[in-house]
């Protein structure tokens, strides 16, 4: 169970590290998407306190925009898991992490 | 802490006259109100009315006593206490927007007014003719200029654009002064040059700061972020990303401490660090009051749970000094090398001063280097 927990943090800052950050292809989005979508699903609700809390402020940030980006195409059941994940990275990245989705000129 | 609460509608903007017996503020409309402090309460001595449009920034010269202020009506006026009446003399500032703030240089013989006219007018006095002219500063500004700050030498300005950058300009006029010596910001420094430019925020730039020495220069935009360009390090620029809502004002208080606030309604303390480059959040400056804790009811519990989706205790009314954002800061005494009072304004209608030497014993952690 922890090796499975500690593929899910791997998966977590791979997929994080890699996001496209300067690509306007929007498939390539879509699919950085989706891939950070199964990543934070596949977490358990007691695993993600953890998971944020091993995030520097950049991770937090960049974190935030994917599950706002996440909220804007609700699946069967990702806008809860990702409300939960929006109430941990929130108590650590305060309002100001949200404020930098709103005005990111980059989106991911 | 003093509060003291002037309007019920936001103070656009103020400023304090040398001796700070005096407060020029608009209080969102057309004039510029003067209060001055009789002990304890402050009585208007004065209305300016002359703009046609809201006052967007006023700035009292400490030693000619003269104000300046500009508007949303695209002028600026500069006003002399002629005995007991303010006497305003009109500067054409040749644009075509809304000015948006305006600030004496250190010598009090120009000044620069940043407008939405993406562009820096910088007016002196012509003798010959008897009027104040300007000249533009316009490239490569590409948006609103919100906010201004002079560096000591009388020479370069700062300024804060909606286009995310903050600059420094060189606003030399030899009409008016000697030709400036080098900086660490550079050395040649002709009218309009260039002297440095940032990159890193993605948000409008509402305020920025020289130091007290002027080798760094601070700013707050609206993505939540603090920078800080240091000359005495090639300009690297250093930038903090805050976990409050957008800051709208900032100052430096000793030349490694900064004071800031905005949305969130409360002052707090920034301190950079020179030798790693770091900038750090020092701490939330308000000393918030008592307030008696009554425990909710269950109707109240339930009530929060489905409007705001927490079962919280606390209370929904701030606990701070003002009650609405804070949109301008300015130093009252010491100066930014070694400030020990300074003065926030908002969109509260109230002012408050902040005395630092009673938030050190105050707020136990607070360390200002």
């Amino acid at each position: 169970d922890s090796r499975r927990r500690g593929e899910a943090l791997r998966a977590l800052h791979a997929a994080l590290r890699s996001a496209p950050a300067h690509t306007r292809s929007a498939a390539l989005k879509e699919q950085a998407q989706g891939t950070m979508l199964r990543v934070l699903t596949s977490f358990k609700s007691s695993e993600i306190e953890q998971a944020v809390n091993s995030l520097d402020r950049n991770g937090i940030d960049l974190l935030m925009k994917y599950i706002y980006k996440g909220f804007e195409k609700p699946t069967e059941n990702s806008s809860a898991i990702l409300l939960q994940w929006h109430e941990k990275a929130l108590a650590v990245g305060g309002l100001g992490s949200i404020v930098r989705v709103l005005t990111a000129r980059k989106t991911v | 802490m003093a509060y003291h609460s002037f309007l019920l509608e936001p103070i656009s903007c103020h400023a304090w006259n040398k001796d700070r017996t005096q407060i020029a503020l608009c209080p969102n409309n057309h004039e510029v109100h003067i209060y001055r402090k009789d002990g304890a309460k402050w009585s208007k001595v004065h209305e300016l009315k002359e703009h046609n449009g809201q006052v967007t920034g006023i700035d009292w010269a400490p030693e000619s006593n003269r104000l300046v202020t500009c508007g949303t009506d695209r002028n600026a006026y500069v006003w002399t206490l002629k005995g007991n009446v303010w006497k305003p003399t009109l500067v054409i500032l040749r644009i075509n927007r809304a000015a948006r703030c305006v600030k004496w240089s250190p010598k009090e013989n120009k000044f620069a007014v940043g407008s939405g006219s993406r562009l820096i007018s910088i007016c002196y006095f012509e003798q010959e003719n008897d009027w104040w002219v300007c000249k533009h500063i316009k490239k490569p500004i590409r948006s609103t200029v919100l906010s201004l700050d002079w560096h000591p030498n009388n020479v370069l300005l700062a300024a804060g654009s909606c286009d995310f950058k903050c600059r420094i300009f060189s606003a030399y006029i030899k009409e008016v002064e000697e030709r400036p010596s080098p900086t660490p910001w550079g050395s040649k420094m002709p009218f309009g040059e260039l002297m440095f430019e940032s990159s890193s925020s993605c948000g409008w730039v509402h305020s920025i700061c020289f130091s007290a020495s002027g080798n760094r220069v601070a700013w707050v935009s609206h993505d939540s972020t603090l920078c800080l360009a240091d000359a005495n390090k090639k300009m690297a620029v250093v930038s903090l990303c805050t976990e409050t809502l957008p800051l709208l004002a900032v100052t430096f208080i000793t030349e490694s401490s900064l004071v800031a606030a905005g949305h969130d309604c409360y002052p707090m303390l920034f301190t950079y660090d020179e030798g790693p480059g770091t900038l750090s959040f020092g701490g939330k400056l308000d000393v918030p009051k008592q307030s008696s804790q009554r425990g909710l009811t269950a109707r109240e519990r339930f009530q929060n749970l489905d409007k705001k989706a927490s079962s919280d205790v606390a209370n929904a009314a701030l606990d701070t000094v003002h009650k609405n954002s804070i949109s301008q800061i300015s130093v009252l005494a010491g100066g930014k090398a070694n400030c020990s009072q300074f003065c926030t304004t908002g969109m509260d209608g109230g002012m408050s001063i902040w005395d630092v030497k009673s938030l050190e014993s105050a707020l136990k952690d607070l360390r200002i280097k």
